[in-house]
């Protein structure tokens, strides 16, 4: 196989809040001891509840933020050491959709505006039909260029935060929730036009998203996050869960249709404070095949296993 | 049986925009009536008029009648229909940041339901609250009553804001998109106590959601609303195993599933038209595969067909 577009290894981000006049410091352990890779072309999801780390991730990943711990590297290059210069050259290949299309763009830029900023940042001239090639690609009429963004849709700003991201044709894309915040039939529209643009454009895709359902639907290989840490890596979207927390995920979910309602057995016990991460597994307070051992000790992601699971017990 | 709950061709306006448009409903008791669309379609409003809520937001019923167990709300008091909800009428909204006071302390919040509604004391009042924390499967209700709402967790507030639905002993509960803001696991917690609500109490339930996942797991029948208008209602059973409007067949066919082979996700071509400017004839034929001339022309009335009914000159299946 070929080398990876990004790897990263032991990647950890701490947050701390307070330690002012009036409070103690405390510090949150956001992502935890994440090593990962991402193969050229291929759609990685990373999953997760709200908390789980997925963004903080993400941002880690392309260096949005600095890392407390461990490294990323970036098609042979080291993220994270890397001087500011030399950083914005490397930003070229890579770009960012976020969730919320309403806050992401800039109310005072006509779309033609929005899409050649990036152009600006990274010091290139805008190619003269780059604009209307950019809206064609993400299926947006020409004669938008001069709106602004309180003039579109959900779905319309969505495909402008698309078309910005792919403006100078990165490598990696992080799609951070992109469809979190729109209905379903504009969902799945976003969803075919990614798709479609990443056979186009030979794209290799973070996708980060609460929905599993979506997930297995759109991506190739999916990280499982609990409370900052990798629970589990699916390898294929048919995979079985052999993490306890991936399968109560799995089991959370709810399909379209009547005659497949499911019992609902709700995952007991209380979430553990990001601040106060127990010594053990993370999930242990609140997964039925808990043991004293799981409580006293972190599982290490195995690979002893079909696929990668941090478990003790795995089903 | 008579419906607990029922809108008959009730149309909703604010301003001079009509943004609902001559919907009929009926919830019975110990049933789920499932009401799904997309934004802008109309569902929150349909909620609000069932309460008599709506001239918080300058909305007013223009058309039509709301009866709850029997009665036109029209008819009523002020003070009526102010007893009506809380008692009667529990409701459930989509933020439990939003429906908790945040410097208030949760028992507080929960004991003032049944103080008013129920003229319940003080300590009777606490004692129905622990209760039904406890029935809710909250752990360690007598810590959680003293606690402040930004304490809590999401799922737990919303289980805190279904306490106070219950509070007052209704008879129907009306939940507008109750686990939208949540976790699935925490969605899948809600929906099963919603659903043991209903079947253990006879409960009548009126739920708004925009997910079809929701609707199948735990609904008796199904309500679609498209731009104002309901375009196919029936048991859910039928109306999932064969759509007969392309809307609702297009809406199942949107979610991603188990098994579902890559690419075959398309969506809904175009977009939820705007109140300003809905299409003329049926408004969902500028997205609709199978729209014609007469589509574009007449808006199609809803018609009966087997145990639901539909609007659409072209019902039935692809």
């Amino acid at each position: 196989m070929s080398e990876p577009l990004i790897r990263t290894e032991g990647l950890t981000k701490r947050f701390r809040s307070g330690g002012g006049l009036f409070s103690r410091e405390r510090v949150m352990t956001a992502v935890r001891d994440v090593t990962l890779e991402i193969a050229r072309g291929e759609v990685l999801g990373v999953v997760g509840e709200s908390g789980c780390g997925k963004s903080t991730l993400a941002r880690l990943i392309l260096r949005l933020i600095e890392t407390t711990e461990g490294s990323v590297v970036f098609d042979g290059t080291e993220l994270t050491a890397l001087p500011p210069t030399a950083l914005r050259a490397m930003r070229k290949r890579m770009a960012m959709v976020f969730q919320d299309p309403y806050s992401s763009l800039d109310p005072r830029f006509t779309l033609a505006e929005v899409l050649a900023e990036p152009f600006r940042v990274q010091g290139h001239d805008l190619p003269n039909d780059a604009v209307p090639a950019m809206l064609a690609a993400v299926g947006l009429p020409e004669a938008l260029a001069t709106s602004y963004p309180h003039q579109l849709s959900g779905g319309q700003r969505q495909r402008v935060g698309i078309a910005r991201a792919l403006a100078l044709h990165p490598d990696l894309v992080v799609l951070d929730e992109p469809t979190a915040s729109l209905d379903v039939s504009i969902q799945a529209q976003i969803i075919a036009l990614l798709a479609d643009l990443r056979d186009k454009m030979g794209l290799t895709y973070l996708f980060i998203s609460h929905d599993l359902g979506l997930v297995r639907y759109f991506c190739d290989r999916i990280v499982v996050m609990y409370l900052g840490s990798v629970v589990e890596v699916l390898p294929n979207t048919q995979a079985a869960p052999r993490h306890p927390y991936t399968d109560a995920l799995m089991r959370s979910g709810f399909a379209p249709d009547p005659a497949r309602r499911r019992e609902i057995v709700p995952l007991g016990g209380e979430i553990p404070s990001p601040f106060a991460l127990p010594a053990g597994c993370a999930f242990a307070t609140r997964c039925a095949f808990a043991s004293d051992r799981c409580r006293r000790e972190r599982p290490p992601l195995s690979q002893g296993l079909s696929h990668p699971v941090a478990c003790f017990h795995p089903l | 049986m008579s419906a607990l709950l029922e809108l008959s061709g009730v149309s909703v306006a604010i301003g001079n925009v009509a943004l609902v448009d001559r919907i009929s409903l009926r919830v019975e008791a110990g049933r789920i009536l499932g009401l799904v669309g997309e934004s802008g379609s109309g569902k929150s409003l349909t909620a609000m008029a069932a309460m008599g809520l709506l001239p918080l937001i300058g909305g007013r019923v223009t058309e039509g009648e709301v009866r709850f167990a029997g009665r036109d709300m029209a008819g009523m008091s002020d003070a009526e229909r102010r007893a009506l909800r809380g008692r009667r009428i529990g409701f459930v909204t989509q933020n439990p940041m939003t429906a908790l006071d945040p410097v208030q302390r949760i028992g507080a919040q929960v004991d003032i339901v049944s103080r008013l509604h129920l003229r319940l004391t003080k300590a009777a009042a606490r004692a129905r609250t622990l209760d039904l924390l406890t029935q809710l499967r909250i752990p360690d209700a007598a810590a959680v009553v003293d606690a402040y709402p930004h304490q809590l967790s999401g799922g737990m507030k919303q289980r805190i804001v279904i306490a106070m639905a219950l509070a007052g002993d209704p008879e129907l509960i009306i939940a507008d998109e109750p686990t939208t803001a949540l976790d699935v696991t925490v969605q899948a917690q809600i929906i099963q106590i919603l659903g043991a609500l209903v079947r253990d109490r006879g409960l009548a339930l009126l739920l708004i959601t925009h997910d079809m996942g929701v609707i199948a797991q735990i609904c008796d029948r199904v309500a679609v609303l498209y731009s104002g208008r309901l375009v196919e209602e029936g048991p859910v059973g039928p109306i999932f195993a064969n759509p007969a409007h392309p809307y609702t067949a297009a809406l199942i066919d949107c979610i991603p599933q188990e098994g579902m082979a890559k690419r075959s996700l398309r969506g809904i071509p175009g977009a939820v038209p705007s109140a300003l400017a809905f299409p003329p004839g049926c408004r969902f034929h500028p997205r609709c595969r199978r729209a014609t001339e007469t589509c574009r022309d007449d808006a199609p009335p809803l018609l009966p067909l087997g145990a639901g009914s539909v609007a659409c000159h072209h019902a039935g299946p692809p």
